[in-house]
């Protein structure tokens, strides 16, 4: 538990929280809220042979894979809907045996982190077998239910050593407040040893009690302010999502491990280490503003997809 | 007089659309996932017209009975969610499916075998992974316990290679059994299994409708104006029994094609539709 009174940290230590081996839960889902400045850092920081598991994400373990920090994925789903199609770096790492495929299912998940928050050793669940889930984790096992005599599977409680989160409102003591959907973030907060989090904006505690706490602060390792530290997934109210420079992202990894070190990694991640220079480097305010106009009208709104 | 304004054809994606959303009953609960927006569009049409007790659950939002400005190519949005009616989470949703709550559910795959399982996992067997596919969310949980499963394809069509060769998509077998259908990975039949749900009752693809006969294996129902058995036969790995009267889809009515060319004014659907599709239409009957 968490009790200090001031978690507020730099971006820089705040993401030294993450240890090389750990097994990481990444917040947010697909386009939605996810800890994107935290992990370009994790990579400057070059914390690796991670094990990743969550429900369905996109474009943050894509970057982990691309960037070579993942040993194992035990993801959900990891791409870019129809919007782009399959992850590049992601199913070359895959393909090329640097990362295991360990995928997971959403309930299953689910059931482990469930298990994990209550300090049990399993959890059971009626589905998965019958599938080619059961052949890819042997440490799924199944039992007679005591009760009715129904077989079920029993999946293994799940403890990340660290959730990654981006919301959008934090209080010193570490109170997160996030709006619009938690997706995995709740559960995998209360599962995990640690939780960082990167914020859009630290308010008094008062501001933040009256919006809501949606997660306690004894459950957070440390904050840190980072505004539009989701780009160029998006943070409603704050921001939509950024297609532009995601299809900038997928041109770069499609093209290959190199183009994507060059064309990518160098100018986004290594060589724009402030969030100043990052957001200069996407395009600055007249990016910004564009993103900000979601809530303007449909049209604008609608823009940001064409 | 004939109001020039009004569609008198249809797409073929607002031919599956229209398909998809004829399998919805009014008063569930549906879910319509991510990575859907054939699907996703079907859901809000069956609301509009036949369903208007649909409890619609946006994929990735969890928002129920949203009413979205247009579609995105994005669906953990909050395009997708505006003016939902409450939220549920990720844990409720999935409680929902495994208790039997969830009346149908819309999975799909690149592979999709005689049974009704499908692979969004991986191309390959255990010892050689050839295509690392995204993964199926939560499919594989939903796929047992779901009371009705509507499987859908826009990619039926395995046009042959220069050698000849076809990769399929109905297949006969697949590489790895990402969500379960009629008869499980170790040959078991689906009501041998503890699964709260009844399994997929049709597949609807690209050139054609299936049901499923008592042994749970695929049988075509349906086609199109523009296709036949024997087209596909030839596009379809397993063979396959025929439907006693083997029908002719119904076409949605010019106001539902309003509706879907309205929501989706970047025709973001056509995107789960091959190129060569696309321009596909069908005459509406005057």
């Amino acid at each position: 538990m968490y009790t200090y009174e001031n978690k507020e940290c730099s971006l820089r230590e705040l993401v030294s929280h993450v240890k090389r081996d750990d097994c990481v839960a990444v917040g947010g889902g697909l386009s939605w809220r996810e800890p994107m400045a935290a992990l370009r850092e994790l990579i400057r920081q070059d914390t690796g042979n991670l094990t990743v598991a969550g429900s369905a994400h996109g474009i943050d373990i894509d970057l982990l894979c691309g960037a070579g920090l993942v040993a194992v994925s035990g993801e959900s789903y990891v791409g870019f809907e129809q919007d782009f199609g399959m992850a590049p770096n992601y199913r070359r790492a895959c393909e090329s045996g640097q990362v295991r495929v360990a995928d997971s299912c959403c309930y299953t998940l689910v059931q482990q982190l469930r298990a994990a928050i209550a300090g049990i050793p399993f959890m059971p669940i009626r589905s998965v077998q019958g599938s080619s889930f059961m052949n890819l984790h042997p440490e799924y096992k199944t039992m007679t239910c005591p009760y009715t005599g129904d077989e079920l599977v029993l999946v293994p409680a799940l403890q990340p050593d660290i959730a990654i989160l981006h919301a959008q409102y934090a209080d010193k003591h570490g109170n997160l407040h996030i709006e619009g959907p938690p997706v995995a973030d709740i559960l995998s907060a209360k599962a995990a040893k640690k939780v960082i989090a990167t914020v859009e904006k630290i308010i008094s505690r008062e501001e933040l009690a009256t919006k809501g706490v949606t997660i306690p602060y004894f459950y957070v390792t440390a904050i840190s302010e980072t505004a539009y530290g989701a780009h160029p997934t998006s943070c409603y109210p704050f921001y939509g999502y950024d297609r532009e420079h995601t299809a900038l992202y997928y041109d770069a990894a499609q093209e290959g491990h190199a183009s994507f070190a060059e064309r990518y990694l160098k100018p986004y991640v290594f060589d724009n280490v402030s969030n100043q220079d990052y957001i200069a480097a996407i395009g600055g305010d007249k990016k910004l503003e564009k993103l900000r106009a979601w809530n303007t009208g449909a049209q604008q709104w609608m823009a940001l997809y064409a | 007089m004939l109001d020039k304004t009004r569609p008198t054809s249809c797409t073929l994606g607002e031919l599956l659309i229209y398909q998809i959303a004829l399998t919805v009953d009014d008063g569930i609960l549906a879910f319509h996932g991510f990575g859907s927006p054939l699907v996703q569009l079907a859901l809000h049409l069956a609301k509009r017209n036949h369903a208007p007790n649909l409890v619609l659950i946006a994929g990735a939002t969890y928002g129920v009975n949203p009413n979205p400005p247009f579609l995105t190519p994005t669906s953990n949005d909050w395009v997708m969610s505006q003016e939902a009616e409450c939220f549920l989470d990720i844990e409720e949703l999935f409680d929902i499916g495994a208790s039997g709550r969830l009346g149908r559910m819309f999975l799909s795959g690149l592979q999709i075998d005689k049974w009704g399982n499908m692979n969004v996992t991986r191309l390959g067997g255990d010892d050689r992974l050839k295509l690392k596919l995204p993964g199926g969310g939560g499919g594989c949980n939903l796929s047992c316990d779901v009371e009705n499963i509507t499987i859908w394809t826009g990619a039926h069509r395995a046009p042959a290679d220069d050698a000849g060769r076809r990769r399929y998509r109905l297949v006969d077998t697949c590489d790895f059994v990402t969500s379960v259908g009629h008869r499980t990975v170790d040959d078991q039949a689906r009501d041998e299994m503890p699964y709260r749900g009844g399994g997929p009752d049709c597949i609807i693809t690209d050139l054609g409708v299936f049901d499923f006969d008592d042994s749970g294996h695929a049988r075509l129902a349906a086609v199109y104006p523009d296709t036949d058995a024997d087209l596909v036969r030839e596009n379809t790995e397993f063979t396959f029994p025929l439907g006693e009267d083997l029908a002719m889809v119904d076409l949605p009515s010019p106001d539902m094609i309003e509706f879907i060319r309205t929501m989706d004014p970047m025709k973001i659907h056509h995107r789960e539709l091959r190129r060569s599709d696309r321009g596909r239409s069908f005459e509406l009957a005057a």
